[in-house]
């Protein structure tokens, strides 16, 4: 049996308050950021770097294969994000995302260019 | 007459970006204190601005009609501020759904998008094609390799249309900082800087120089185009409201 009051039905709490509150939450958002940057920069760096049967280079960009670990760290990021105990992890690492979109194009390109010269 | 000094950097054009988010950033960290808004949902919503902006900066200009992969597209395809701007409305949308705030965050983010585009465009005047020639003093003149990087003629000098750009948001920025608490309701402010945005590019898209698909006019005008009545009737909403107001305390 648990301690609940009979006939009352047992509601769960929202995820979040309805009211605005400045209750402490979960995790820092410039670490996400940087972390999840870093992460997808390493990814993809050392994807396209890679030799052999598993290396992008050898069809880079031409399949859906760099997508995926995109959509899958977009995924893990909103299901932080939307948890208020995780929230700003979540926000971090969307930060973290959209500076490694923003920023891979020249960045990576760069790179690349640089270490197969 | 002015160069191109980092004419196709991609470095240079990253890092502006960069600094031009990071700028966005620290104002909405301030904005949010000074509007004492606590609500922790804020910052997974602005997170969701920045990642779906950027995904829409790639994909939402992704062109079929070219035969081209939309992995070829994420990697070499063109990338454009508004068709990031609408992934970014997208992904508040999404967030505030998800996270469920209720709350207008326009008036909160449009100053730190402005304060972006400042830093970001920045990047894009020194590295890209300019725009069309012009016989103004303030013309930027290419070298031939430069002009060989960026698709544009070489010894003739051309609009600096993100200079042009530039401009607009940093009086968007200083209007929004002046008006910020003075206008009728929450969201409003977002709805005059984008409204205001969509007509200045509309027309600075003339001498950008960028292609031309139909009726002389650019993809991002053909864009602005079917969007712009929707934003002036949005616009005509935030003006007519206190003038309404105040009809109606007159006919009291």
């Amino acid at each position: 049996m648990s301690g609940d009051t009979p006939g009352v039905p047992n509601i769960p709490p929202p995820p979040w308050g309805n009211e605005q509150d400045n209750e402490p939450r979960g995790g820092s958002l410039g670490i996400g950021a940087v972390v999840g940057a870093v992460v997808l920069y390493a990814v993809y760096v050392l994807g396209t770097m890679a030799q052999g049967p598993y290396a992008w280079s050898v069809s880079f960009l031409a399949v859906p294969a760099p997508f995926i670990p995109i959509i899958l760290y977009l995924a893990v990021a909103i299901a932080f994000a939307v948890r208020r105990r995780t929230s700003l992890w979540g926000a971090g690492l969307l930060i973290g995302l959209g500076a490694f979109i923003l920023l891979g194009g020249g960045l990576c390109i760069s790179f690349l260019v640089q270490v197969r010269a | 007459m002015i160069g191109l000094p980092f004419a196709g950097n991609a470095l240079v054009h990253a890092g502006m970006v960069g600094l031009g988010i990071g700028a966005a950033l620290l104002f909405y960290a301030y904005e949010k204190r000074r509007r004492a808004l606590t609500d922790p949902r804020l910052w997974p919503i602005a997170g969701f601005a920045v990642a779906f902006g950027a995904i829409g900066s790639r994909v939402l200009t992704w062109d079929i009609s070219r035969q081209v992969s939309l992995a070829d597209w994420w990697g070499n395809g063109d990338r454009s501020i508004l068709a990031g701007l609408v992934g970014a409305w997208f992904g508040v949308h999404l967030g505030k759904r998800l996270t469920g705030y209720k709350e207008s965050t326009g008036d909160l983010l449009s100053p730190a998008v402005a304060l972006a585009m400042v830093i970001g465009r920045v990047g894009c005047l020194l590295t890209e094609l300019p725009g069309t020639p012009t016989g103004m003093a303030w013309g930027i003149v290419l070298t031939p390799a430069q002009a060989a990087l960026t698709g544009a003629p070489a010894g003739v000098p051309l609009h600096p249309s993100f200079a042009y750009e530039i401009v607009f948001h940093l009086a968007a920025f200083a209007l929004m900082w002046r008006f910020r608490d003075r206008l009728p309701h929450s969201g409003d402010l977002f709805i005059c800087f984008v409204g205001a945005y969509a007509v200045f590019r509309f027309f600075v898209e003339f001498v950008r120089g960028n292609e031309v698909l139909w009726l002389g006019m650019s993809r991002p005008q053909l864009f602005l185009l079917a969007v712009l009545p929707l934003l002036a009737w949005r616009v005509r909403r935030v003006f007519s409201s206190p003038l309404r107001r105040e009809m109606e305390g007159t006919a009291a």
